[in-house]
């Protein structure tokens, strides 16, 4: 009977043990969305000193800087609820646009998404070079419209 | 106590007085105007760096005209108020066509109007003053090729109080600084290139630099960061771009302004500076790289 009580206070624990890393693991909402523009700011920095010629072109480091990338920004569309815009407590660089204009917001993250699978696909320098641009401008379309200035 | 009152009324009759004497525009006259053969590719070059279309863009209630024709109408949202910036195509009725150099020049530098109004400074005249009349007057012979577009003048929604135009008049006395721009003959010809462009059309001292309380322009602390012009948020400081370690260089810095993200500079894309690099790309690369040189210098 002890033994039975004492593996349940263990289970409990390991479950709770469990369930308190999966909460630390699973950032809220505004903590994820910086945390994908801070890996798509890291992809960046591995690209644009290749893309300035700086450093030679390396498409396995492209590869892992966008997978990586992939990865932090997987759960974008779960994380631009209602109570996600900036004011009060919440600090964003979100602009308000992102709610009053869904359609442009989704367009906006379509065509980076599109622009994106260019720079997948790239294989070779040129290719890589070609396509990077329109990643850029993608990227630029929606931190005019989306981004405010700095706080 | 009689004796004190006249003296007061003095008083308030000298003040009355002085600010009416103060507050008088004080248009260019004829006689400053050069006279000048346009050079019309140096008109399109200014009207770019000078940010033109991007206020007088075009109501979104006009059909049929391009995204690029600076043909007015659309709003311009500041805290002061909502501005429906005004029609640039040579249209005679709603546009410019009419104007005669003098007047485009003194709504231009001066900010006042034909009929010798003073414009508030949300048209940025308080460094357009520093141009050069005859790049204003390229600006106006290039506008004049473009399609003219009828684009019906909307007057601005203002609070009350900026509707008393001569009161701008002696914001002028504290804010509008009208000496023509000189070259600093120790620094390179591409610096001082990059100081005309940036102090005169390009006008980026009006959101970088903090204002006072009377929204005077604090050139002391130039370019150390100013409030948004949209009334949210803050413009970053243009001090120390490179020992910062926002910029490598000054060719950096040309890099970020000839082309933006498309080149991973990010910082640049938000809050309205997106379309000034825009503007600023089209320039020739030896004003950018001039300009990267300037604003590298800047500590």
């Amino acid at each position: 009977m002890k033994a039975k009580v004492f593996t349940m206070m263990m289970a409990a624990g390991v479950m709770a043990l469990g369930l308190a890393s999966v909460a630390k693991a699973d950032m809220g909402p505004i903590e994820s969305r910086q945390a994908c523009m801070k890996a798509n700011g890291a992809a960046m920095g591995v690209m644009v000193p290749m893309l300035k010629g700086e450093k030679p072109f390396d498409k396995p480091a492209i590869d892992a800087a966008l997978d990586a990338e992939g990865k932090a920004c997987g759960g974008w569309a779960g994380w631009w609820g209602e109570d996600t815009k900036a004011g009060g407590a919440v600090k964003s660089r979100a602009t308000d646009a992102i709610w009053t204009d869904k359609a442009g917001f989704e367009a906006a993250g379509g065509a980076f998404m599109k622009a994106r699978e260019g720079l997948v696909a790239a294989t070779d320098e040129a290719s890589f070079k070609a396509a990077f641009p329109a990643v850029g401008a993608a990227c630029q379309g929606c931190h005019e419209k989306f981004r405010t200035a700095e706080k | 106590m009689k004796k004190s009152f006249s003296v007061l009324a003095l008083l308030a009759v000298l003040g009355l007085g002085a600010a009416w004497v103060l507050s008088a525009p004080r248009p260019l006259t004829a006689a400053e105007i050069p006279r000048h053969t346009a050079d019309l590719a140096n008109g399109e070059k200014l009207f770019n760096i000078a940010g033109c279309h991007s206020c007088h863009l075009p109501s979104p209630d006009l059909k049929d005209v391009p995204a690029g024709s600076p043909a007015g109408g659309a709003p311009l949202h500041t805290p002061v108020g909502t501005f429906y910036p005004p029609n640039l195509t040579p249209d005679p009725e709603t546009g410019i066509g009419k104007l005669t150099d003098l007047e485009f020049v003194n709504i231009v530098q001066r900010g006042i109007t034909p009929e010798g109004e003073h414009l508030i400074p949300a048209l940025p005249y308080t460094s357009y003053a520093h141009m050069k009349v005859e790049d204003v007057l390229d600006i106006k012979a290039y506008l004049a090729t473009l399609p003219a577009v009828k684009s019906p003048r909307r007057e601005a929604d203002l609070p009350v109080a900026f509707i008393v135009r001569r009161g701008v008049g002696l914001w002028k006395w504290m804010g509008l600084d009208t000496t023509a721009w000189t070259p600093d003959p120790k620094q390179s010809e591409s610096w001082n290139r990059g100081a005309y462009l940036v102090n005169g059309p390009g006008h980026c001292a009006e959101c970088h630099t903090p204002r006072n309380v009377f929204m005077v322009r604090n050139d002391g602390k130039a370019f150390s960061g100013g409030p948004h012009p949209e009334g949210k948020g803050k413009v970053p400081s243009l001090r120390g771009l490179i020992e910062r370690g926002e910029f490598k260089d000054a060719k950096d810095i040309a890099s970020a302004l000839q082309f933006g993200e498309t080149m991973g500079y990010e910082r640049i894309a938000s809050g309205g500076m997106g379309q000034v690099q825009q503007n600023v790309s089209k320039l020739p690369e030896t004003d950018i790289q001039a300009i990267g040189e300037y604003l590298a210098g800047l500590k």
